[in-house]
């Protein structure tokens, strides 16, 4: 019994642990979600209603209909962040292989590199990337994001892969070379299917950075066809008012594709976890 | 269909030399067996041939082709791993099809070939499931499928039984010698295992240190080994060695308190070693303290028994001869007791000399 009561409170103790890390993420998004279904009123009114009273759908088709720009917003975002992501994955599988199969001679120094090259501030590298960017012609354009937001993603992209890359099994890539792959063909037909959670891992981490990312997106593309979301709702608050209950829905809806993207990759990953099971 | 050989063959990690030059003819439909402990550079010179591992030095060649530069996929080989290496993500069906569909094999015939080999291995029932639904034994046919169906020149063998238990192991290694005489495709088999060295191989090639210690068919590696390691890793338990020198004119071997009188042969080849220290190797059924051995020759020396290990069909007798003990294996039904003193007689052309520095075998 004593032993049970030992570890009821162990188990009480994570639940304590995981209440308090859940309500800290969920809070704000919660608090968001409340909003955008209240009344301008509604939001001013004292004392504080928490839940809305009167919940209303108007401040989402205020953010998503009546602005022309909402939906040029959301296209860019997922154009930039879809595009930003595929190429991050292709360019880190790569650089992942070679790090973690070729006999590199400094593969530590490598590593440490990539690691330190993702250690710089954003803004300290504001100016070059804009000074590139106009140099290259490309400011106002999606190039002008992905080819960054490519850049930023792969340290991390890579790092994930390299350590999911070193858990295949080599006899797993020679039986594929014996069989008649390339190496190219290892990677791509062997190598990432057993990685899939690595991959999936590494591409959420590499969407939600661009579909965030509000520095570089603000800087470069000040054309306003050219906003992502993140820049496009910031910028509905007017000199004087903060349409508070609008950008709330316009945040919601923000939110939802992450979500979507999030919740078919956990599947897949927890699938492919599965799928790995191949040992002895 | 083609032979394979290997040319003066040298391997270099870094600056260690791990295969020191080894020259092997391996025959067209022969299977080979290379044999030795860990780290004798069995599984690399087999890699070697795959062309898994580049070589420092010498030539392969598969057919008459020089296969030193050509990658895994274009030396028409197929290979068979410890672990398997089933693709985790793939049917067995898939999984065996996997090198069909690379070559751009027609459909119609990837099934066909497919089911032949499963059918052969006895895995056609198996063909849907996925790699982890499948026993050890199981595993390893789908992995002896997948290469089957690929109609190879060569089949490599990469320890293919170490991870399947005692009994199973028993029946793959039937199931391969089967494999051979129907396939009769060049094999070339990697094991620790002399059992498996013995039982599958036309010849055997035993390693020992990056080196080829001797190239021959079982049965003359059983009883000519050429060198003391030889004839120590055959055989179970292995050969008895009895620590002397040569004496009388090579004529008698000398270890203290035994002396045996050698035949014709062993001392005429040993004459130059006269005064020197060798060892005298006898097989634990070659020496006998009951009534066996009647009709051969031999030499009987005083022994006191150490330990029986009866094993049911026969029994293991450890005897004390002078200050060394042997093995001897023996009928079921002796009499003898620990602490009791019995002839050995020990059968004179069942005797080995070799050298005690180097281990060479002195014949002639």
């Amino acid at each position: 019994m004593n032993d049970r009561g030992g570890l009821l409170s162990g188990v009480r103790l994570r639940f304590i642990a995981a209440t308090i890390v859940v309500l800290n993420g969920f809070f704000p998004a919660v608090w968001i979600l409340f909003t955008s279904l209240k009344s301008e009123a509604e939001l001013f009114r004292k004392p504080i209603t928490y839940f809305p009273h009167e919940p209303t759908l108007r401040n989402y088709i205020a953010a998503a209909v009546d602005q022309p720009l909402f939906q040029v917003f959301m296209k860019n975002s997922v154009v930039v962040a879809l595009l930003a992501t595929v190429v991050s994955l292709l360019v880190a599988a790569f650089a992942a292989y070679a790090i973690a199969r070729l006999n590199l001679k400094r593969r530590q120094l490598i590593l440490t590199a990539i690691i330190a090259s993702s250690m710089f501030p954003l803004i300290t590298l504001l100016v070059p990337i804009f000074e590139t960017m106009r140099a290259l012609g490309w400011l106002n354009s999606y190039l002008a994001l992905v080819f960054p937001y490519v850049v930023l993603n792969l340290p991390v992209c890579t790092l994930v892969l390299v350590s999911f890359f070193q858990s295949i099994p080599r006899d797993l890539e020679n039986a594929a070379m014996i069989d008649g792959c390339t190496r190219f063909e290892t990677l791509w037909r062997v190598v990432l299917p057993l990685s899939a959670p690595g991959v999936f891992t590494a591409g959420i981490l590499a969407f939600v950075n661009a579909w965030d990312e509000f520095l570089l997106a603000l800087s470069l593309n000040s054309n306003a066809a050219m906003r992502t979301l993140p820049v496009g709702i910031t910028l509905y608050q007017g000199e004087f008012t903060f349409p508070w209950p609008i950008i709330s829905a316009a945040l919601i809806v923000a939110i939802v594709p992450v979500a979507i993207v999030i919740a078919i990759f956990q599947e897949r990953v927890v699938g492919g976890l599965t799928a790995g099971g191949l040992k002895g | 269909m083609a032979g394979v050989e290997i040319r003066q063959i040298v391997k270099r990690f870094g600056d260690v030399e791990v295969i020191h030059g080894i020259n092997l003819d391996i025959r067209d439909g022969e299977f080979v067996v290379f044999v030795g402990p860990s780290g004798c550079g069995k599984s690399t010179l087999l890699r070697m041939i795959a062309g898994l591992e580049s070589t420092t030095g010498g030539d392969i060649l598969i057919g008459d082709t020089r296969v030193n530069e050509l990658p895994p996929r274009a030396r028409d080989i197929a290979m068979v791993f410890q672990d398997y290496a089933l693709y985790p993500h793939k049917s067995v069906f898939e999984n065996m099809a996997f090198g069909l569909r690379l070559r751009k094999t027609p459909e119609a015939d990837i099934q066909a070939r497919v089911k032949e080999a499963a059918a052969i291995l006895r895995i056609d029932h198996l063909l849907e499931r996925k790699p982890r639904q499948l026993s050890g034994g199981q595993r390893q046919r789908v992995a002896m499928g997948r290469s089957i169906v690929r109609n190879p020149k060569c089949f490599l063998f990469d320890e293919p039984l170490s991870n399947l238990d005692a009994q199973l192991r028993n029946e793959m290694r039937t199931e391969i010698k089967k494999l051979h005489a129907r396939l009769g495709k060049t094999i070339i088999y990697v094991t620790h295992d002399q059992v498996e060295a013995m039982t599958l191989a036309d010849r055997i090639a035993v390693l020992s240190g990056g080196r080829v210690m001797q190239y021959a068919t079982p049965d003359e590696i059983y009883h000519r080994p050429a060198a003391k390691f030889v004839a120590g890793f055959t055989g179970s338990p292995a050969m008895n060695f009895l620590r002397g020198t040569l004496a009388a004119g090579a004529e008698r071997f000398d270890a203290g308190t035994v002396q045996i009188v050698l035949p014709k042969s062993l001392s005429s080849a040993a004459r130059a070693r006269v005064g020197q220290a060798v060892e005298l190797g006898i097989r634990p059924e070659d020496i006998a303290i009951a009534g066996d051995l009647q009709n051969y020759a031999t030499a009987t020396v005083a022994a006191s028994v150490v330990v029986l290990e009866p094993l049911g069909a026969e029994t293991l007798v450890t005897l004390r001869i002078g200050e060394q003990e042997v093995v001897c294996r023996t009928r079921p039904d002796v009499s003898a007791q620990p602490g009791q003193t019995v002839e050995a007689r020990l059968r004179l052309d069942k005797l080995h000399l070799f050298d005690a520095t180097n281990g060479v075998a002195l014949r002639s």
